[in-house]
């Protein structure tokens, strides 16, 4: 069974550039139920993790919900404007 | 208004009762959304002098005006066609406008059945929304509260700095509206 890490490695090499990020931003409007809600239920993660998720967004003002090419990230953001979430995309920090 | 609570009939479905003016107040918000959807301009929703279509379909790219702009030219029209149809969809499900108020015109002809009017516009009315249903009233009543959320002028704390006193009626909707989508994430998060 091929270890995680070595898994990772591999992406790393076939990716040759960095890759991009889908950012949800907190804003005073939306619950917070609603928005762990949608990232539970759109992302397919635990309730943990999106509870996890959901208050980084609370509280440090943003999270970074998704990474990969750039049309997947698109596509995450044109889904989250579709829940009134304000998403928006860009590249990986160096 | 009930609480929502997990429906009887399919999985995913869920029943709320609302009183008669809740469900008109749902009815004219809802309307008023898909005028204001169906009025905007995609080309030029980035400028838009509209704070609320500006929430509604942000920005995707922060720093970036011209892939920002590029983003809204493929993605406006589907997000706002989708907007308008799950409005239309919480129309359907609050059941048929109720005829013109006949009390307008007294005639004592009419009075028997005026009465009666009048009690089962008071009978509070089951709403059942079905799993599509659901998705439909959850982004509707964000997009509600987001644009309810611009007129208010509530800022990054969560205050409106219109005042209660200002805006009443609109800080009690946006209120209630929050009431309404909390009750609806709680019956269907299990």
């Amino acid at each position: 069974m091929p270890k995680t890490d070595e898994r990772l490695d591999l992406r790393d090499a076939v990716s040759l550039d960095r890759p991009w990020i889908t950012i949800v931003w907190d804003d005073p409007v939306n619950l917070m139920s609603y928005v762990s809600y949608v990232f539970r239920s759109y992302f397919g993660i635990s309730a943990l993790e999106s509870e996890r998720l959901m208050l980084q967004v609370h509280n440090d003002g943003k999270a970074v919900v998704a990474s990969g090419n750039r049309e997947a990230m698109e596509r995450h953001v044109e889904a989250m404007h579709g829940y009134g979430l304000w998403a928006t995309l860009a590249k990986a920090d160096a | 208004m009930m609480q929502f609570m997990t429906g009887s009939e399919n999985a995913g479905s869920v029943t709320a009762r609302f009183e008669p003016v809740e469900i008109g107040l749902l009815r004219l918000a809802a309307s008023q959304l898909i005028d204001l959807l169906e009025g905007a301009e995609t080309h030029a929703l980035g400028t838009s002098g509209d704070p609320a279509l500006r929430r509604l379909l942000p920005d995707a790219y922060a720093d970036d005006p011209e892939a920002a702009a590029e983003f809204r030219r493929f993605t406006a029209d589907d997000l706002l066609e989708r907007k308008v149809r799950n409005a239309r969809c919480m129309l359907a499900t609050l059941g048929e406008e109720p005829p013109a108020d006949i009390a307008d015109e007294p005639n004592d002809a009419e009075l028997p059945a005026t009465a009666d009017a009048a009690a089962s516009a008071e009978a509070p009315v089951i709403i059942d929304l079905d799993a599509d249903d659901v998705q439909s009233w959850l982004r509707t009543l964000t997009d509600l509260r987001l644009t309810l959320a611009e007129r208010l002028e509530i800022g990054p704390d969560g205050v409106p700095a219109r005042s209660a006193d200002a805006a009443p009626f609109l800080n009690d909707i946006y209120d209630w509206f929050g009431m309404v989508q909390e009750s609806l994430v709680y019956a269907i998060d299990v």
